[in-house]
């Protein structure tokens, strides 16, 4: 770990940094290459310069997601327990640099004892806001729709919050966990170097752990005490995160490698999958949640999510035909590129990586068999195409 | 504190929303960009969607309207723009100086299609019956289904008879080209449409006087002779006569009927009931005169002469077809038609007791030569050259043939006929095997050399089709025949001699009772129209568009499956030598059970719907996500209870343009999208009535609906007449009216609301219109014991009730 490095979960003490102005701010925040930690990686400064140039001194805001959308990846929420100092000293810079006298910080419904703070500094007020709950309540605009006491629904972009947010006015949303950095990397010269991740499933130890980027998926599993059992995938990025496979556990946990292996950083969930879990069910079941918590306003992820769940549930039912599987692509292909926001835009992945990597479980379940024997039919119909006689 | 309060503020201030229609208003600046390689001039910070509207391009859309922020919903706008990663909602991105756009690609086209096909697949409605369109002649089902289903069956035989004077007799033995296209089948059986008009009918049969489907217009002194009182005749007659022409009907058998009574066997259509059925045409006051026949007795010639001012010809077809193949000639083999004749008319046959017979055909009239024969105690083989499925009649016809005993065999075709004693001995068959396809892909049966057989019988009987009997045209003038023997007529239904028309099997060649109805029906309206004086291709132009077949696209239905209510038969045991109707029809109960299976597959709004016009050019004619789990679709409960708006949440699609228009434009802010996920619908909140919500009734959301899922309720003409003595001029009927049904203008008097805006006439014109009355009763409350629902300013017909 370099000198300047900094563990978030170390109970590192939040340095003063009293006296920086806005342009300072961001460019040390430039200067140190931090990528928002919310799963997306989009270069903070950029946020934060956008932020400011569109407010140009008038009113803008600040928000701090601390929502973890993925009720399995509770980042955010080891983080406001371990270092809370963090999370809001990061938010007043932010909101010091993008000019905001106003600033957020948005909860899951169920924190409860976070919801009693508020918190005057440097004349900025911070307020807190716990969201509807759900997967979609996590979403950037869905989060801004919440606050302005709207469903939490996704709204297009371009133009990005950093243009028009809260109440059309410029707003940066950034993850708590990327504002955490923010003291750091302002007062105290840090480099964003480690990322919070959380390991489940088939592990000895599930845990929230804080690992440095470019870290193996293997090491990252070892310090979670190792798999139980023999792993037959990892599923990177939380509910519409790729399934990776045992060869590929050398991946270098970072934005781009993640992105290259087929999925993403999401919500850092790195979930084993032990040797009985068939990868076409669990495909299915993602799909199923996912068909659940879509918040309906765009076609391909309303009514796609569910028709890909219906077409797995049917091969894991043993009504698969040979001709589903590129069928399977092409739905996918449209979610990716039709959808609104990236709910749907990632959800492709589970498709993508699964029908790649995971083509013996598909073929097996076509073939009559669950490679697992795990698979019970769940209906007793599947999608056909009739044409009107 | 709430912060909608504080900072909301409706997006589309962000967008100027410059109408997209003509030019740009002037001192507007404006940039140039590039649409599919085109440049537009769009104004900026408009859309990229507005702007290719203003130039004319046709972007799909079905959420955007330009009173209202985008909501990139639909996901049907999407473009590419150079420069970005994937497509963007053009309804969302405003124009950039050199925006590079494409708007059209192949890409684009099959991502859209995808688009639709899964909005079609959780669509649960349809816009056109395909059962209409199947049936030649076009009767509207899933209205008389509807009236059946709420035990209005006389309703619904008036509806049928619009199009089908007897819907008893089809409902017996109509092939049903409409069940064979039932959007019911997709869910699991289609509805038992031809039994259900039976049951109108039969009811229908049993009221003194036969309803009719509109009174019976003014006499207009002209004379019609029809000619032939099968289908093709008493079709034309009965619209005729109904039409408010003289009507005289010749055939030359003593009874009305033809094919229906000489044709089809008591078993299929009891000829009691058929008369009754058929007397309705007579009660309209058409005339029959039986026994006289066409070349003989009388010529078309004569009856112009003798004053008719139009001639229909529906003289069938009822000349068996030769078999050619040697031996035809001898006794014992029968044409089929004259077989079916002499045993409908009681002439005895010959066929009896263990007579052994051969049937050659397969078409309807070769299983109406075959059960008669089994009923009369026959030995019966059918033989037909072609497999099962190639024969002509139906189905289940087959089935119950083979079920009665009669033997079936294929691929066989007679080659002659053998004689013993000079009589009938047997039948010499050849096997037949299908050959390679042709050029078409038709196989064709061709004969195995060195196959044949002898087959015996004692009497064979060929039923190779009918053509008409046009012997007597070689007497006539100005008329012509086609090589298949059949009359020569142009598209409005009109032979080469002004005022003959022709229609039927004699036009068609032999076919269908439907198919004859179908096409009497039309020529029934060209006579009207010729002897109105009409430019005959004027005419023919209006037949055609009436004829044309709409487009359908695939939308997956769902509704919890419901098997077809069964219809009694006679049991097989009971057949034999019997003549008893085999169908016994249903009674009331299972009628208006079946009716209600039907999914009604009409929408009001189809031919004005967005979803279908984009359907239609993204050539949506199947579907992938047909008859999957229950879970799979919706079926949501109509909300019909508001007087103004009628809303069916099964059409859908969640654009959320109501929301907007509702909560931005009018600001009642009636609707919302309510649930979660994929069932996310747009609704009230919690799913209440319309009628319990802020809404002013301004039928906005109606208005901007891309489907029909919000529609105005058709409305009955209702007028409000004013006591002009009364009146003082005080206005303050206008000013009370929330929707501005009341206009201040100087001669207002009565006002009507119609479906498609206010129509307001002044009192005056009505008064000039002495003959005006409204086309219904218009119940005063009284009548409907109703409080009343009108503005107290406005007052209901009738004189002032003092002291009410």
């Amino acid at each position: 770990m370099p000198a300047s490095a900094v563990a978030l979960l170390g109970g590192a003490r939040v340095p003063a940094n009293g006296e920086i102005g806005p342009q300072e701010i961001i460019d040390r925040v430039e200067r140190s290459g931090l990528r928002g930690r919310g799963g997306g990686g989009f270069p903070l400064w950029q946020k934060l310069a956008a932020a400011r140039a569109n407010a140009a001194g008038g009113e803008a805001f600040a928000i701090a997601n601390a929502y973890d959308a993925d009720p399995d990846s509770p980042l955010s929420q080891t983080l406001l327990q371990r270092n809370p100092e963090a999370v809001l000293a990061g938010l007043a810079l932010a909101a010091r640099a993008i000019g905001a006298r106003r600033a957020f910080l948005y909860l899951r419904p169920d924190a409860e004892a976070e919801a009693a703070w508020t918190s005057q500094r440097e004349g900025l007020s911070i307020e807190v806001v716990r969201g509807p709950g759900g997967f979609m309540g996590g979403e950037e605009t869905a989060l801004l729709a919440v606050l302005e006491s709207k469903r939490a629904m996704a709204r297009q972009r371009p133009p990005y919050p950093a243009a028009q947010g809260l109440g059309l006015r410029p707003t940066l949303v950034a993850s708590a966990e990327t504002l955490a950095w923010l003291p750091f990397i302002v007062g105290g010269g840090a480099e964003p170097t480690t990322k919070l991740v959380s390991v489940t499933g088939a592990v000895r130890n599930p845990q929230v752990l804080e690992v440095e980027l470019g870290a193996t998926l293997q090491d990252i599993l070892g310090k979670a005490g190792g798999v139980i059992g023999d792993l037959r995938a990892v599923h990177v990025g939380g509910p519409t995160g790729g399934l990776l496979t045992k060869e590929q556990l050398g991946t270098k946990l970072d934005f781009d490698s993640l992105r290259a292996a087929g999925t993403h950083m999401g919500s850092a969930q790195i979930r084993v999958l032990g040797d009985g879990v068939c990868i076409v069910a669990e495909a299915g079941r993602l799909f199923a949640y996912l068909a659940k918590e879509t918040c309906g306003i765009c076609v391909p992820c309303r009514v796609g999510t569910k028709r890909v769940q219906g077409i797995l549930e049917g091969i894991t039912s043993g009504l698969g035909r040979n001709d589903d599987l590129p069928w399977l692509g092409e739905l996918g292909d449209h979610l990716s590129e039709f959808s609104l926001c990236g709910f749907g835009i990632t959800s492709a992945s589970i498709l993508r990586t699964s029908l790649a990597a995971f083509a013996a479980d598909y073929e097996a379940h076509l073939g009559g068999r669950c490679p697992t024997g795990t698979c019970a039919p769940t209906r007793t119909r599947r999608y056909e195409m009739m044409a009107q006689p | 504190m709430s912060l909608l309060e504080r900072y909301y503020q409706p997006s589309e201030s962000q967008i100027p929303t410059v109408s997209h229609h003509g030019e740009i208003p002037s001192g507007q600046p404006t940039t140039t960009i590039t649409i599919d390689g085109q440049d537009v001039i769009a104004v900026v910070g408009e859309t990229i969607l507005r702007a290719a509207q203003r130039a004319g391009m046709n972007v799909p859309t079905l959420c955007d309207d330009e009173k209202l922020a985008p909501a990139a919903a639909c996901r049907m706008c999407l473009v590419d723009i150079e420069g970005s990663e994937r497509p963007l909602p053009s309804c969302h991105v405003a124009v950039e100086p050199g925006m590079k756009v494409t708007a059209k690609s192949d890409g684009l086209f099959q991502m859209r299609r995808q688009n639709l096909e899964y909005i079609l697949s959780d669509h649960n409605a349809y816009c056109m019956p395909p059962c209409q369109v199947g049936c030649p002649t076009h009767i509207d089902i899933p209205g008389y289904l509807d009236l059946m289903s709420k035990g209005q069956h006389v309703e619904a035989a008036r509806l049928v008879k619009e199009v089908l004077p007897f819907p008893y007799a089809l409902g017996l033995v109509c092939p049903a080209p409409c069940q064979e296209v039932c959007r019911r089948g997709l869910v699991e059986e289609e509805i038992a449409i031809r039994q259900c008009h039976g049951y109108t009918g039969e009811l229908a049969l049993e009221m003194e006087e036969a309803p009719t489907p509109f009174p019976k217009k003014t006499a207009t002194g002209k004379r019609v002779a029809v000619v032939g009182a099968g289908p093709a005749g008493m079709t034309a007659a009965y619209y005729l006569a109904l039409d408010g022409h003289a009507v005289t009907v010749f055939d030359r058998l003593e009874k009305q009927g033809g094919m229906l009574r000489y044709g089809i066997p008591e078993y299929r259509l009891p000829k009691v009931k058929l008369d009754k059925e058929l007397n309705s045409v007579w009660q309209l006051g058409a005339e029959f005169r039986g026994g006289q026949e066409l070349g003989k007795d009388f010529s078309v010639e004569s009856l112009l002469a003798e004053g008719h001012d139009a001639v229909f010809l529906g003289i069938g077809a009822d000349v068996s077809n030769e078999m050619r193949v040697p031996g035809e000639d001898l006794p014992g083999v029968l044409p089929a038609v004259q077989f079916l004749r002499d045993n409908a008319s009681g002439i005895p046959v010959a066929v009896g007791q263990g007579t052994r017979v051969i049937v050659l055909g397969g078409g309807f009239t070769a299983f109406d030569c075959s059960r008669t024969s089994r009923r009369l105690g026959a030995d019966v083989t059918i033989a037909y050259r072609r497999s099962r499925k190639e024969m002509g009649a139906h189905y289940t016809e087959v089935d119950d043939a083979e079920h009665e005993g009669i033997k079936l065999e294929f691929f066989v075709a007679p080659v002659r006929v053998v004689e013993k004693d000079g009589r009938t001995a047997g039948v010499e068959f050849q096997r037949m095997e299908l050959a390679e396809p042709d050029a078409s892909g038709r196989r064709r049966p061709v004969a195995i050399k060195g196959s044949e057989f002898v087959m015996e019988c004692d009497v064979a009987i060929a039923a190779f089709g009918q053509t008409p009997d046009l012997e007597f045209m070689e007497r006539e003038q100005g008329m012509r025949k086609t090589r298949r023997e059949t009359i020569v007529t142009n598209a409005a239904f009109m032979t080469d001699r002004p005022g003959v028309f022709a229609g039927g099997d004699a036009v068609i060649g032999a076919s269908t009772v439907i198919q004859c109805v179908g096409q009497s029906k039309l020529a029934a309206k060209a006579i009207t129209r010729y002897l109105e004086g009409a430019d005959m291709a004027e005419v023919a132009t209006e037949i055609a568009a009436e004829e044309q077949v709409p487009d359908l696209i695939d939308i997956v239905p769902y509704k919890p499956e419901e098997p077809q209510v069964r219809m009694p038969f006679l049991p097989f045991e009971e057949r034999a030598k019997s003549f008893a109707l085999i169908e016994l029809g249903y009674d009331k109960s299972g009628a208006e059970k079946e009716a209600a299976r039907c999914l009604q597959c009409v929408c009001p709004d189809a031919g004005r719907c967005d979803l279908q016009r984009l359907s239609l050019e993204h050539g949506l004619t199947n579907n992938r996500f047909h008859r999957a789990e229950p879970v799979d679709y919706h079926d949501y409960e109509y909300d019909f209870s508001h007087d103004f708006i009628l809303r069916d949440l099964n059409k859908c699609i969640n654009c959320t343009q109501c929301v907007r228009i509702c909560r931005d434009v009018i600001g009642a802010n009636c609707y919302g999208l309510m649930g979660g996920g994929y069932d996310s619908i747009v609704t009230t909140p919690w799913n209440v009535s319309l009628s319990y919500t802020d809404c002013v009734s301004c039928g906005a959301c109606a208005e901007t609906c891309p489907t029909g899922a919000l529609m105005m309720r058709e409305r009955d003409l209702q007028t409000y007449e004013l006591d002009i003595v009364r009146c003082i001029y005080c206005g303050d009927c206008v000013e009370v009216c929330p929707h501005g049904a009341l206009g201040e203008t100087p001669n207002f008097e009565l006002s009507t609301y119609q479906r498609f805006g206010v129509t307001v006439l002044a009192k005056e014109e009505l008064a000039a219109a002495k003959n005006w009355k409204p086309s219904e009763h218009i119940p005063t409350d009284a009548e409907t014991h109703r409080s009343p629902v009108r503005p107290p300013e406005v007052r209901p017909p009738g004189p002032p009730r003092w002291g009410a």
